[in-house]
């Protein structure tokens, strides 16, 4: 899941929506970020490649909405409502998933089963 | 025949009517208004009314061709139902738009000079409709246009075709150049420099640049009436279609019109992004419903269960009642409908009236077939011509009947509070009106707090909590001083951020005046730093701790003899790094809170004083988690151990501990 500089970043992904859940004046998610490229990627525990700098999901609030949806713990983030989170700072992710005036995103997330789970399948069809 | 005709005509026209005198309305207000913004609402209302006029105007003429089309003795068709058959419409929304720019770099980062701005709206048409978002002023600092409005368009054709259009209107200060005479606005335009002068020249020939965008009416059109002040320009369009839409966000190319030379030019990076969703009314809604028999193929012919049957979306859903319908409750049986499913009507059952149909599903290897009989062979008929139209539905509206997507409206809110970027917290102060005013600001503040701990279940506080865990009293002179800190555009999740926080800062301020009871954070926060007793008595608290509620104690006053010095460098020095909190704990204050602390006149003041705008911006970011690398404070004579974990200490065993906000920030979203 790192990127080569000057060549496309590819990466198996899975859409998931979120509803947020409004808790008073806010909309909450429920669960936390990690990441960014102004952080310090050795610091992630989630990534595989430590110069990755993207934006990976680091607690999930049980039973909430990002955990009802699908969202898992060590996700790493890709796109948000269609913009792109492989390449932003750590607060520009933030602002992304938390505008007021949006009750849904759509998240693409990769993780490393979901990787393995297609070379698995490719496997066992060797017309692939 | 005629009546529904004549019926459609009335319509039109009275739609038509509506829409000039919605479009003179904006004239006298655009002759007559004098602000900017004003001005720039009333042109795009005019603008879209316009539009509206034309499409309608260009219906109009379609249905009296069609009329007189009709007249014409038709050759009769023999075709089969089929060809008469139409496809279910359906709804078709497309939200999230954004059009990324592409600014030079000379002008990105250009930081003097005017700011040239345009104002920017899309027209969205799609059959008879159109709907405009709203305004959105774009300068050079802004790298996208984004527009947040979901348009919804109800009843939708397979076939739509969906024009999207961009319109800009430059938004200068001279725009009353317009008005100039020629002469004068050549002998202008030389003696101003180049740039201002094009820009001039171009804003009074409106029609040098672009062609006035006319969503491509029929021949008959009424002269749009020209007014004085700003106009809008058509900067870019494209078309969607069918094949467009998908349940996710794509990238779709956009034809610019007008060059760099027009006032109202933007450099647009060439494509749009948004999210085009279709829910075809086959998808939501009951194709057909009835009672029937059903038995499944390989069972015993004489087991015929009465089902009630509802065809929807890609499913015929069998219940044993009709009341389970709208009671939620799990069908009792269901039958895929969908391209592969084939359905037959056989021959007349001798066992019994009507006819049977029979649906065949492939899943995995097998076969499988239900049989359904009806009461008559009217209900066959019905039945049978319903899944017709169901699949020529399908076969229509393609992929959006895979799966059902979701289009939502944007629930009406208020609108958000304007939130100053940089202020006084006399201005972020927030009384809602519930609130009674003669009781004392301090006492709405506290039972804000007690909301706020009642939602506060989430999250962690923010480990800077504990510098306030210590509540000594101080002496009540001291000068009003912000007591909520603010994290900013970390509103939205904050109250369960500031659990224990809260309570502590109003009591210890029991002026009224300054406090702010809106519980966001902002980066200003540096109220805390400021008027924390004892900070620097705290113990570093253990990462799993740090996640815990600290209590409260209320009533406590804080002591002002404490240097600010010595706070600000403790703060710093315990290196933030969990949470949005820790950015606001690295800043100093900002200006604004130099405003209630006209007593307090020491020398970090001044250092505060440089400080205007505190944002959450990433270059903050970057400091704090520098600062919490790096921990390179002085003064270590702070008693709380603030120790940074030893590279020997990170094992994977432990996720917490790598998880530690003082290595690597965290938010809380």
């Amino acid at each position: 899941m790192s990127f080569v500089p000057g060549q496309p970043v590819t990466a198996v992904v899975q859409r998931i929506e979120i509803q947020k859940l409004r808790q008073g004046e806010n909309l909450i998610l429920g669960f936390s970020i990690g990441g960014g490229i102004d952080q310090d990627p050795g610091q992630n525990p989630f990534s595989e490649d430590k110069s990755d700098k993207g934006i990976y999901v680091t607690r999930i609030t049980p039973g909430g909405p990002a955990e009802v949806a699908g969202l898992r713990i060590g996700d790493k983030i890709m796109q948000v409502n269609g913009w792109d989170m492989t390449m932003v700072t750590h607060d520009q992710a933030r602002k992304k998933l938390t505008k007021k005036r949006e009750d849904v995103v759509r998240l693409l997330i990769t993780r490393k089963s979901l990787e393995e789970a297609v070379k698995h399948s490719k496997g066992s069809h060797p017309r692939q | 025949m005629n009546n529904s005709k004549n019926l459609r005509d009335s319509d039109i026209q009275k739609k038509i009517d509506h829409e000039i005198r919605m479009r003179d309305g904006a004239c006298k207000l655009l002759a007559a208004c004098s602000q900017r913004d004003q001005a720039l609402e009333a042109a795009k209302s005019l603008q879209t009314c316009s539009t509206r006029i034309m499409a309608y105007m260009s219906e109009l003429q379609r249905m009296k061709e069609a009329q007189v089309m009709q007249n014409v003795p038709r050759r009769s068709s023999d075709a089969g139902p089929m060809d008469d058959r139409l496809p279910c419409k359906g709804k078709v929304a497309i939200s999230d738009l954004r059009i990324p720019l592409m600014w030079k770099d000379t002008e990105y980062f250009k930081n003097k000079g005017e700011l040239h701005r345009c104002a920017v709206f899309c027209l969205l048409q799609l059959g008879g409709e159109i709907f405009d978002t709203d305004m959105v002023i774009v300068d050079r600092t802004l790298t996208d246009i984004c527009f947040d409005n979901t348009i919804v368009f109800s009843e939708a054709s397979p076939g739509f075709e969906l024009r999207v259009e961009l319109y800009s209107c430059c938004s200068e200060d001279d725009y009353s150049a317009g008005s100039t005479p020629r002469k004068l606005a050549s002998k202008l335009s030389s003696s101003l420099g180049r740039s201002a002068g094009k820009k001039l020249r171009a804003a009074m020939e409106p029609g040098a640049c672009s062609p006035v965008s006319n969503g491509g009416a029929a021949p008959l059109l009424l002269p749009v009436p020209s007014v004085p002040g700003p106009k809008y320009h058509l900067l870019a369009h494209t078309t969607l279609s069918l094949s467009h839409v998908q349940d996710s966000f794509r990238t779709h190319d956009l034809t610019i019109s007008g060059n760099e030379e027009c006032s109202y030019w933007l450099p647009l990076y060439g494509s749009m992004c948004c999210r085009l969703a279709a829910q075809p009314h086959c998808m939501t809604r009951q194709m057909m419903a009835g009672w029937l028999k059903v038995k499944q193929c390989g069972g015993d012919p004489k087991t015929w269960t009465k089902v009630y049957a509802v065809l929807k979306a890609t499913s015929l859903s069998c219940y044993q009642r009709q009341e389970d319908v709208d009671a939620n409750v799990e069908p009792a049986l269901t039958i895929g409908i969908n391209k592969e499913t084939r359905i037959r009507a056989s021959e007349k059952d001798p066992h019994g009236k009507g006819q049977n149909i029979s649906i065949s599903n492939r899943y995995g290897g097998e076969e499988v077939t239900h049989t359904l009989n009806t009461e008559s062979r009217e209900d066959t008929h019905s039945w049978m011509e319903a899944f017709w139209q169901h699949f020529y539905d399908m076969s229509q509206w393609k992929q959006c009947c895979d799966d059902l997507m979701k289009i939502e409206l944007p629930s009406p809110r208020k609108p958000a509070p304007v939130t100053p970027k940089q202020g006084s917290l006399y201005h972020e102060m927030v009384i809602e009106s519930s609130d009674d005013l003669s009781s004392t600001v301090s006492d709405i503040l506290a039972r804000r707090m007690q909301e706020l701990e009642l939602r506060s279940q989430l999250g962690t506080s923010p480990t800077w909590m504990s510098v306030f865990e210590e509540n000594s009293p101080k002496s009540t002179g001291f000068p009003v001083r912000p007591c909520t800190s603010r994290l900013s555009g970390h509103s939205p999740h904050s109250p369960h951020r500031l659990p224990s926080r809260s309570p502590v800062s109003p009591h210890r301020c029991p002026q009224p005046g300054l406090l702010s009871s809106d519980a966001s954070l902002t980066s200003d926060s540096d109220s805390h730093c400021s008027t924390s007793p004892c900070s620097h008595r705290h113990d570093w608290p253990e990462p799993s701790s740090s996640f815990s509620l600290l209590s409260s104690s209320p009533s406590r006053l804080r002591p002002r003899t404490l240097s600010l010095d010595a706070k600000l460098s403790t703060l710093r020095g315990r290196g933030y790094g969990g949470g949005g909190a820790f950015q606001c704990s690295c800043q100093p204050p900002s200006s604004s809170l130099l405003a209630p602390h006209p007593a307090s006149s020491r020398s970090p003041l001044s250092q505060r004083s440089t400080q205007t705008t505190l944002s959450c911006s990433s270059s903050t970011s970057s400091s704090s988690s520098s600062n919490s690398e790096g921990s390179h404070s002085p003064e270590s004579s702070e008693g709380g151990p603030f120790s940074r974990p030893s590279p020997a200490r990170r094992s994977l065993r432990n996720l917490r501990a790598r998880l530690d906000p003082r290595n690597w920030l965290q938010s809380h979203v």
